[in-house]
């Protein structure tokens, strides 16, 4: 929905991108001198085209939302006693904020010192809000213009039925995804963007602590360039940790990804071998870890191979050990290597159901002729699985690989449920099984230190959409996208 | 043009609302929430009920009170951090620990207490361990901000069916009665610095006597002076000598395990014959051993060996101490972002909360051990009434009695406290016990702690972390001997 | 291959075979085993009621498998249960988690197949870029979003507003369906594959787009509806961390029923003497959602698969 999108004789892709910007900035001054004086009085009142060619339900409403908007911007509605509003954009470079801390012992009238992460939140809602406002505006004249050309050529201006039926046919794709752009826009993408903005930031609950303010203030890049210095709690955590977690996430990914995914098609193809009978139960049997919440099933795991738990005290009655083992590393001298093997291996119990159903459809789908023809060629059970049965699977779920190495990067219950991310390694948040998705989540949500959250966001961010993009663009499905249909 | 619905749309969901609530929060940080006639009340999950019940009585029987009052039960380990995230969502009136005092009043979530007659009983009820960590420091002032209401320590389960109460009284009589089990003596709960308290705080029995002091002769209202502390005496060195003895013994010291301390107290399991706790321990432990099988006692005594003492001049063999505990008390604090309008009734009815007689009842019936002075008595009374039972009788006897032998945990200026647990002193105390080096995290590296030079050095680092919230950047050339 | 050697190779195929899937029997069986013993474990635990010598329920894990005693005492007390100062907490979860997988399931699923609707089979200039940009937010881990949330939502009064702390509930829906609609691959996937001609020689018949949409390709989407509307259902009943952010922990009266209980076994103070209870729960949560996924399977299984081959 940007703004370049209208500007009717834009169908030509030739301008460019500064050509198409021209022409935008070109068709108001036309607009301006061209229209009727209802299109040069909209610049100023949102509707006032509209009521000028009688169409007044739409001329209302764009009034009614210029009025809106201009008394949210005016009137700075104020939550938790920080303003929306254009008090909210004088705000933003927390640059005017208050310690707070005066009390009247007499009335009891206490001030609280300014809210920073709100003054920035509310800063970019009033932002995101303006942005609206100029879209309306240039919306607002373009509607009365076209009327003003309707009229010229002798048709009558469309009315708002009209506009609605175009909404359900020509336009159907605009009221189908709005509802999706503003829900995404306010609870996704404006929530995104104030975190990432975050790691520009000293917001940082310890450092905050150390300098015992409640207030915190923009940073530049210098949280960057800590991370290679090693300054401050976020230089520290991430300078010592980034590289091992780092390390980890990806021999997880990968550990988890294919050990999954070839367990998964064995246990496809047992499954379905030919003359084996309660196929269906075992599908059953085997669909319950999927269908069963992760925090009971991980859970259950988890106290079962507790020190106390049956898998120690059998072990230790066969005199196989003698003291419990600590399999996930709950404690912080347990092994660091036992409990990455160990999650890998739980991990297997939750994620080889998943490619064992989704192979199982595939495995249907080979084309019978080719194992007719191998048979005749007198290839044995063995050959055939490797030329023909894998092969084809690899080569039908290639996309499915690279989602589920991307979701296993961020795999968050299998680790925080199992080990917790322990074993912990002492002064840091980050422990030895920790993933970069849950050394996140104990950074921000556990500490508060949302610097350090976002920078590691960041980082995060950017590795898995190198993976995506890499691997998505040369995928056949995205590269045929338009062809397979 | 014909996107308009589209923008109509986007402007309902965005504008219109904002503007619409706008008016009524108008006002700016002064007012906080608008006065709406409920006063609203957290405390501790299991006693909310009881709260309800008795605040609801206070309002019926005082009509001119005015206000209707709503009691909600919190998670008491994290209610800190609730009210810090968005304290405008919090309770008019919440409870927490007395160490969260200073954090509290320093990030502006609590509001100073002013009325000089609950003052005067708060001072009057109040031991004077609590009297002094309940002030804090606003601007320069000094007010008083928590109401202690109940006081917490930890103190001793133990297994009776495996060992006497002769032996639950010492260390050295619990490992007897763990050598015959063929297993361990004893555990803690958690290997926190409120958990691990005991070896740090030990006292000599004969006199009370020891060489820690954190923040002692701070006043922790004015804010300027830290005063005086000192981990690293001779005493205290020798205590960890003692306790990394202790941990090496076969059927000495042992962590709780990944299962939680009660699997390893479990009748069945039999990993420890004992556990230092607290009262909201009890339930846990005793679905562990069972109502009859389960002691209480306090925390035991130990006597140092010659080993424990050799090369240290401020101490001998043979002296004994008793394992000693953070005694703390939980406070009414007010919130911040009350409405002022409220500030007279809240204070009315904190002073009626933490009345003496309403401690009594929460006592009866939620075990919730009072914090004033003299507590002891009502609760002999109790017992001898047959009002509670042996058990319950014992927890909170022994709770008072384990007071004598603890501090509050101590806080000036703020959040200095919160270091202690943030900047990892515990895991110091944890790293002697273990006899490993502390890899902290680039801060500064103590060498492995078997040596006497190792144990001071990271006994330092304690001190050092209470007293200035960092690591230093390096040791002094010589540690001497504060004691 | 000569003649005579064929009869015998077919009856040593036909042992082979009896001895293979003997062994193929063996396998699963003991695979299936493995799978069950935990879930079995924590069934087990919600039926058992030991007690100490002296009477002392005994409701923490314990290292027996399987219990000395079975009954329904975790269940009765579950029920009953005052949590967090709420009375019967466990039903008014269990109520408050049904509410909002209701909606969110009806929510989310309309948008998903709104946009996949457009993405698949409506050409329009922004498809592209649009389909980029959803990919890439994706990306973003989103317990980085979730504190932002809070406050947003609570600039519209629907949580943290102690006035009307029901209202939280409905900022969770919001914030459940609000990024649902890009999650929109897996129905585009699905709905690539009905041929465009359809849509076509509809369109040709004068049909508009939202006709072509709900005679034609609602009826067939079926399979992808079910999926979707299995998956956002579920969805609420097994997120125990971003719910109690946005509900709130002082709010324990409108938390879901995973946040509850994950809640009591991993307080602060935790009471581990509420395992049983806790098992008693699981069950009870698990046996709804392990029920649609057992009736719903084959649609379950075409979304995988759907998903799957088309990324």
């Amino acid at each position: 929905m940007a703004s370049k999108s209208k500007g009717a004789p834009n169908k030509t892709k030739s301008g460019g991108f500064f050509g198409s910007i021209g022409k935008f900035f070109s068709n108001f001054v036309k607009r301006f001198v061209d229209g009727s004086i209802g299109t040069k009085l909209s610049h100023f009142i949102f509707g006032a085209g509209n009521f000028y060619h009688k169409q007044y339900a739409k001329g209302a409403l764009f009034l009614i939302m210029q009025v809106a908007i201009l008394a949210f911007m005016i009137l700075c509605p104020t939550i938790n006693g920080t303003p929306y509003g254009y008090k909210a954009l004088l705000n933003l470079p927390l640059k005017n904020v208050s310690e707070g801390g005066e009390f009247d012992p007499a009335t009891g009238d206490f001030s609280a010192g300014s809210d920073c992460k709100l003054m920035i939140l509310f800063g970019f809602v009033t932002i995101a809000v303006i942005v609206i406002y100029f879209i309306i505006w240039n919306k607002n004249i373009e509607s009365s213009y076209k009327a003003d050309m309707d009229r010229k050529v002798g048709k009558k201006p469309t009315t708002l039925r009209e506009d609605v039926e175009t909404l359900f046919d020509q336009k159907f794709h605009i009221t189908m995804l709005t509802p999706t752009c503003i829900a995404a826009l306010v609870l996704t993408v404006l929530p995104t963007v104030f975190m990432i903005a975050l790691a520009f930031t000293t917001y940082n609950s310890q450092d905050m602590n150390d300098l015992g303010t409640n207030l915190f203030h923009w940073n530049g890049v210098k949280n960057f360039a800590s991370v290679f210095t090693g300054e401050g709690t976020l230089g520290v955590e991430i300078k010592n940790r980034f590289l091992p977690v780092l390390g980890w996430t990806f021999i997880w990914a990968i550990f988890a990804t294919l050990t999954c995914y070839f367990g998964g098609i064995i246990l496809a193809l047992l499954i379905n071998k030919k003359g084996l009978k309660g196929k269906k139960i075992f599908r059953t049997i085997f669909i319950l870890t999927i269908a069963v919440p992760q925090f009971i099933s991980l859970l259950a795991v988890r106290n079962l191979l507790g020190e106390y738990g049956p898998v120690n005290t059998v072990l230790q009655s066969i005199g196989l050990i003698k003291e419990p083992i600590g399999f996930l590393g709950l404690h912080a001298q347990d092994s660091e290597l036992l409990a990455k093997v160990m999650v890998i291996l739980v991990n297997m119990w939750v994620g080889i159901p998943y490619t064992m159903l989704m192979t199982t459809g595939i495995l249907m789908n080979i084309p019978a002729d080719l194992y007719e023809a191998a048979r005749v060629d007198g290839a044995s059970t063995t050959k055939m699985f490797f030329k023909i049965t894998l092969p084809y699977v690899i080569f039908i779920t290639t996309p499915y690989l690279i989602s589920s190495f991307v979701g296993n990067m961020n795999s968050f219950n299998a680790i925080f449920l199992l080990t917790g991310g322990g074993p912990a390694y002492q002064g840091y948040a980050a422990g030895g099984t920790d993933l970069l998705v849950t050394w996140l989540y104990k950074v921000t949500i556990d500490q508060g230190w949302y610097n350090t959250g976002a920078v590691i966001g960041i980082f995060t961010f950017l590795i898995t959409a190198t993976i995506t993009l890499v691997t998505y663009r040369r995928s056949k499905a995205y590269n045929e996208e338009d062809t397979f249909q | 043009m014909k996107r308009l619905i589209v923008f109509l749309l986007a402007i309902a969901m965005i504008a219109v609302p904002l503007v619409g609530c706008g008016g009524g929060n108008e006002g700016g940080n002064d007012a906080g929430a608008k006065d709406d006639g409920l006063i609203r009340v957290w405390v501790g999950e299991e006693s909310a009920e009881f709260y309800q019940k008795t605040c609801d009585e206070y309002v019926a029987a005082h009509p001119e009170f005015g206000y209707k009052i709503e009691v909600k039960g919190m998670d008491t380990g994290s209610i800190a951090g609730t009210i810090t995230n968005d304290p405008t969502a919090a309770a008019d009136i919440y409870t927490v620990a007395h160490d969260n005092i200073g954090k509290l009043a320093s990030t502006q979530c609590a509001k100073p207490i002013t009325d000089e007659t609950l003052i005067a009983q708060v001072l009057a009820d109040n031991p004077e361990s609590f009297r002094k960590v309940i002030y804090s420091n606003l601007n320069g002032t000094t007010y008083l901000y928590g109401v202690p209401y109940i006081s917490q320590a930890l103190f001793l389960y133990y297994n009776k069916s495996m060992v006497t109460e002769e032996q639950a009284k010492s260390f050295e009589g619990l490992r007897e009665a763990a050598a015959a089990a063929g297993t361990k003596a004893i555990t803690v709960t958690g290997d926190d610095g409120f958990n691990m308290s005991f070896a740090l705080l030990a006292q000599r029995v004969s006199d009370h006597g020891t060489s820690v002091k954190i923040y002692e002769g701070a006043d922790p209202a004015s804010g300027g002076s830290k005063g005086e502390s000192n981990c690293q005496g001779d005493d205290t060195v020798a205590i960890y000598r003692w306790l990394q003895a202790f941990a090496a013994d076969p059927n000495g010291f042992k962590w709780a395990s990944s299962d939680g301390w009660d699997a390893d107290l479990d009748k069945s399991n039999l990993g420890v014959l004992a556990v230092i706790g607290g009262a909201w321990h009890y339930n846990t432990a005793k679905a562990a051993l069972g109502e009859t099988n389960l002691g209480i006692a306090l925390i035991p005594t130990f006597t140092l060996t010659a080993e424990s003492v050799e090369g240290l001049s401020g101490v001998s063999a043979g002296e004994v101490y008793r394992g000693g505990s953070f005694a703390d008390c939980k406070c009414f604090m007010i919130n911040a972002y009350s409405a002022a309008s409220k500030y007279a009734k809240e204070q009315e009815l904190i002073m009626y909360l933490s009345s003496k007689d309403v401690q009594n009842a929460s006592y009866l019936e939620c075990m919730n051990v009072p914090a004033y002075v003299g507590a002891a008595d009502f609760i002999k009374q109790c017992y001898d009434q047959g009002k509670v039972t042996e058990s319950q009788y014992n927890l909170a006897a022994m709770q008072v009695s384990m007071a004598e032998w603890g501090i509050p945990q101590p806080f000036v200026t703020g959040t200095l406290n919160t270091y202690y647990y943030s900047k990892n002193a515990p895991a110091v105390l944890r790293a002697i016990v273990d006899k490993t080096s502390f890899p902290t995290s680039g801060d500064i590296i103590i060498p492995e702690t078997t040596s006497l030079e190792g144990i001071r050095k990271a006994l330092y680092l304690v001190e050092y972390l209470w007293m200035h919230g960092v690591a230093p950047k390096d040791f002094p050339a010589s540690l001497p001997d504060k004691a | 291959m000569s003649n005579n050697l064929r009869p015998m190779k077919i009856k040593s195929q036909s042992r082979n075979r009896r001895v293979s899937l003997g062994i193929t029997y063996t396998i699963l069986i003991v695979l299936s085993i493995i799978w069950l013993i935990p879930l079995v474990w924590i069934v087990l635990s919600a039926f058992r009621c030991e007690y100490q010598a002296d009477g002392t329920f005994i409701g923490r894990v314990t290292s027996n498998f399987f219990p000395k005693a079975y009954g329904f005492k975790n269940f009765s007390d579950l029920f009953s249960a005052t949590y967090y100062g709420v009375p019967n907490a466990f039903p008014r979860w269990m109520l408050n988690t049904l509410i909002i997988a209701a909606i969110d399931c009806v929510i989310s699923t309309f948008l998903v197949l709104s946009v996949a609707y457009c993405m698949s089979k409506l050409k329009f200039k922004l498809r592209k870029p649009f389909m980029n940009i959803a990919m890439i937010i994706g990306l973003f881990p989103s317990f980085m979003s979730m504190i932002a949330i809070y406050f947003l939502l609570k600039s519209v009064g629907l949580t943290g507003n102690p006035a009307h702390p029901e209202y939280s509930i409905i900022g969770l829906i919001l914030a459940y369906s609000a990024g649902s609609g890009l999650g929109f691959q897996i129905a585009k996937g699905f709905f690539d594959v009905i041929p465009n001609a359809l849509v076509e020689s509809a369109k040709l018949d004068g049909c508009s787009n939202f006709k072509i949409f709900r005679k034609i390709i609602l009826p067939l989407a079926k399979p992808i509806i079910i999926y979707q509307a299995l998956m956002s259902f579920t969805g609420p009943w097994m997120d125990f961390i971003f719910a109690k952010v946005i509900i709130g922990a002082d709010n324990p009266k409108y938390w879901t029923v995973s946040v509850g209980l994950y809640s009591l076994l991993f307080g602060t103070h935790p009471d581990t003497n509420l395992f049983t209870q806790f098992a008693a729960g699981c069950v009870i949560v698990a046996i709804p959602i392990v029920t649609l996924f057992m009736f719903l399977q084959k649609y379950y299984v075409e979304g995988v698969t759907a998903g799957a081959v088309k990324g």
